[in-house]
């Protein structure tokens, strides 16, 4: 008998725990989506040239690029230059992984919280093996000394943005903040 | 002595590489931080005076973030700009291609800095082709957003082309192998050896004259007696040449691609 309403007890704390699981999983779910999500990035290929771009690369482009911002934010907020790898080469690696170093040497730390990117392709090469694009973003930059944050900005930037082809995706090979107004 | 709160003031732009200084005010120690596009730097610093930036901790170019922290932070930002062209990418494409062939080649030179940054301001970059055995060809192209490019046709003649872009005083070279195109007017002939007819062509060429390379498949058709017959052979020496059996009258073609060339006609055993 006792064993039975002890058995009854636990079964009910069960399914208690669990309906608190099922009603709560949305909202763990969506936060984790928010810190895991792809930035919005919307690219312009109207006036592209010499070459047009195809329908496939274009939306290849737009993810990749939406993917190197992603690992980028990441790769600064861990101090893991590893995770440059999958979407960065060229300069544009080089220079993050300083960066990175850098971090880890002085316990300052550089986060973006990315709010979306505005892509104009601008140049693609006659045989497919380049591509400039200009990007308009905003950005909320966060400098971190020791976890203290010491400046915090919202901002929009633009950037020169050199890609090209790897084996399955689109590199980042090149990533320049330019002023607003070319010299 | 305690350090009081302290403003920063920085020109808008600065050249890359180059020394500068930022102006301070307040006054006792403070901690300075530089965060650039390849950096992150930090250190102490007095304030009320000028904070000396080095040329090799802004050799990036790109938005700079300058921040001052005493008893509070304050930041500046300022832009750092590529100097003069002096470095180039230089892309060709393909490495080998068929002669005479229009707007085959591609060649783009991205256009940087001696620190490496993509010199995005108005410039040119000098494009040259130099044939193997020909006279250099040169022309200027206006750079835009740091990107120059020139599409060129190939030449008449197979060989190495060298393909050159330069500025100021930095050149880059690359080769372009030019091939034979297609075969290009296929003429056959034969000759009996016993019971088989022994056929061949002359040595086969392009439009241009070039000859075709060795493994260039020649397919030969004969339609005699009994049916259609097709042999396959490859150019070597410049020649392709089979032996067929013949039965009857025959007629006989060859082909390499889309291209055909004379047909014999032929008596059996004849």
């Amino acid at each position: 008998m006792n064993a039975q309403h002890f058995n009854s007890s636990h079964c009910l704390a069960l399914l208690v725990v669990a309906a608190l699981l099922v009603t709560s999983a949305p909202i763990w779910i969506s936060h984790a989506r928010a810190a895991g999500s792809l930035p919005d990035v919307e690219l312009n290929a109207d006036r592209v040239g010499p070459r047009a771009i195809e329908d496939l690369t274009r939306k290849s482009v737009a993810r990749d690029y939406a993917y190197a911002w992603q690992s980028m934010g990441q790769a600064l907020a861990q101090n893991r230059a590893d995770l440059l790898n999958a979407y960065f080469t060229g300069f544009a690696k080089q220079d993050l992984s300083q960066k990175i170093a850098d971090q880890k040497r002085t316990g300052v730390q550089v986060q973006y919280t990315d709010m979306g990117h505005k892509l104009e392709a601008i140049f693609y090469s006659p045989s497919g093996d380049a591509m400039q694009l200009r990007d308009n973003v905003r950005l909320e930059i966060q400098i971190l000394d020791g976890g203290k944050v010491i400046d915090r900005e919202q901002v929009n930037l633009r950037y020169m943005v050199l890609m090209t082809p790897g084996a399955d995706r689109w590199l980042v090979r090149d990533l320049e903040t330019t002023p607003e107004v070319q010299r | 002595m305690s350090a009081s709160a302290a403003d920063l003031r920085a020109p808008a732009q600065v050249a890359a590489g180059g020394g500068f200084t930022i102006a301070s005010s307040g006054s006792g120690e403070a901690t300075f931080y530089l965060i650039g596009p390849a950096q992150v730097s930090k250190r102490k610093v007095q304030l009320g005076g000028d904070i000396a930036v080095q040329g090799d901790e802004i050799e990036h170019a790109g938005r700079y973030t300058a921040i001052v922290c005493a008893s509070e932070c304050s930041s500046t930002h300022f832009f750092v700009h590529p100097v003069e062209a002096s470095r180039l990418s230089f892309l060709v494409h393909p490495s080998r291609v068929p002669v005479s062939q229009p707007n085959a080649i591609s060649a783009v030179a991205f256009v940087f800095d001696k620190f490496y940054n993509l010199v995005t301001g108005p410039g040119s970059v000098d494009f040259k082709v130099i044939p193997k055995d020909g006279h250099e060809i040169s022309a200027s192209r206006p750079s835009e957003n740091g990107v120059a490019w020139v599409r060129l046709t190939s030449a008449r003649q197979e060989g190495p082309t060298k393909i050159g872009a330069s500025v100021g005083k930095t050149s880059e070279l690359r080769v372009v192998q030019q091939v034979a195109s297609e075969a290009c007017n296929l003429r056959i002939k034969s000759s009996w050896t016993g019971k088989q007819l022994r056929v061949e062509t002359d040595p086969v060429k392009d439009c241009s004259g070039n000859k075709v390379p060795d493994g260039t498949v020649i397919s030969f058709t004969t339609v005699d007696t009994k049916g259609k017959t097709t042999v396959d052979a490859p150019v070597k020496r410049g020649i392709a040449k089979v032996e067929i059996p013949v039965s009857g009258n025959a007629r006989i073609t060859a082909a390499s691609g889309v291209v055909t060339g004379n047909e014999l006609r032929v008596g059996g055993g004849q």
